[in-house]
């Protein structure tokens, strides 16, 4: 299955990281470069406006 | 030193040594330990993750966790995941040799993404981003012929909006039916040439372990 990994679109594989699984609070930090933007903390959820609608129906 | 967690597990040994093995009750979370100030964002990070999730994904099916998740050692993971320790525990236990495969396709019928310009409310905007989705929809003839082919091999399946341009199947397969999975797959490619269409797979429990809450 590994080797099935690099077949796959970047996108889709980083789709499947970034929006599908188990949501927990978390925090994260946006940088480019070198240089952090925003940190994101506590009981925030990183996700887009899309799977937050579909969170919140469930 | 913090560590990303990747996934929840039943064994040690289906994440070691692949991943570090973080025990949280009865489970085990797997993650990948990285310096305080590494930026989660880092596109090479966010690849090496998946690669790390593939490579478990090889070993035994888990719990996908999604991305941004970070516990400083056992004691803060319990504190984070421990209301979600049975359930993916009955997760696990059901679907260890289950994995998940997605069938994604392009809208034949959308309604166009709405203009956050012309909302004056960020709800009133919501709701008609989520009208949007929701009026999406594929060919019907794809559609029956996807759930002629693959709905029969699968254990659990779902049809899901996820944005106004693509509908997405996805489904619970048993790992010794993924071979007649991706014919059947190739099938639907050859009989449906134009609809544009991505199938993937195997993933970890990722769409049936996030809606099976109780």
């Amino acid at each position: 299955m590994t080797e099935e990994l690099e077949e796959l679109p970047l996108l889709e594989t980083l789709d499947h990281l970034l929006d599908r699984g188990v949501i927990i609070a978390g925090e994260a930090v946006i940088s480019i470069g070198d240089v952090d933007l925003l940190y994101l903390g506590l009981n925030v959820v990183l996700a887009n406006v899309d799977a937050i609608i579909r969170t919140s129906k469930r | 030193m913090k560590s990303i967690v990747i996934g929840a597990h039943l064994l040690r040994d289906d994440i070691e040594p692949v991943a570090e093995a973080v025990p949280v009750g009865d489970l085990f979370l797997s993650a990948l330990p990285v310096a305080d100030d590494q930026p989660l964002g880092d596109r090479e990070l966010l690849i090496r993750v998946a690669g790390i999730r593939a490579r478990m994904l090889d070993v035994a099916t888990f719990v996908a966790i999604r991305y941004g998740l970070t516990i400083a050692g056992p004691s803060e993971g319990e504190a984070k995941c421990g209301s979600h320790l049975w359930r993916w525990r009955k997760l696990l236990t059901a679907h260890r040799d289950r994995v998940e495969m997605t069938l994604k396709v392009a809208a034949a019928t959308s309604r166009p993404r709405p203009d956050r310009r012309e909302f004056t409310g960020g709800a009133e905007y919501l709701r008609a981003l989520h009208a949007a989705t929701q009026a999406t929809n594929v060919d019907p003839a794809f559609r029956a012929a996807a759930e002629r082919l693959l709905v029969p091999l699968a254990v659990e399946h779902r049809w899901s909006h996820r944005d106004e341009r693509s509908l997405e199947l996805a489904l619970l397969v048993d790992r010794d039916r993924l071979d007649d999975v991706r014919a059947a797959g190739e099938e639907l490619r050859r009989i449906s040439p134009d609809v544009p269409f991505l199938f993937s797979g195997p993933w970890p429990l990722e769409v049936f372990a996030d809606d099976d809450r109780e």
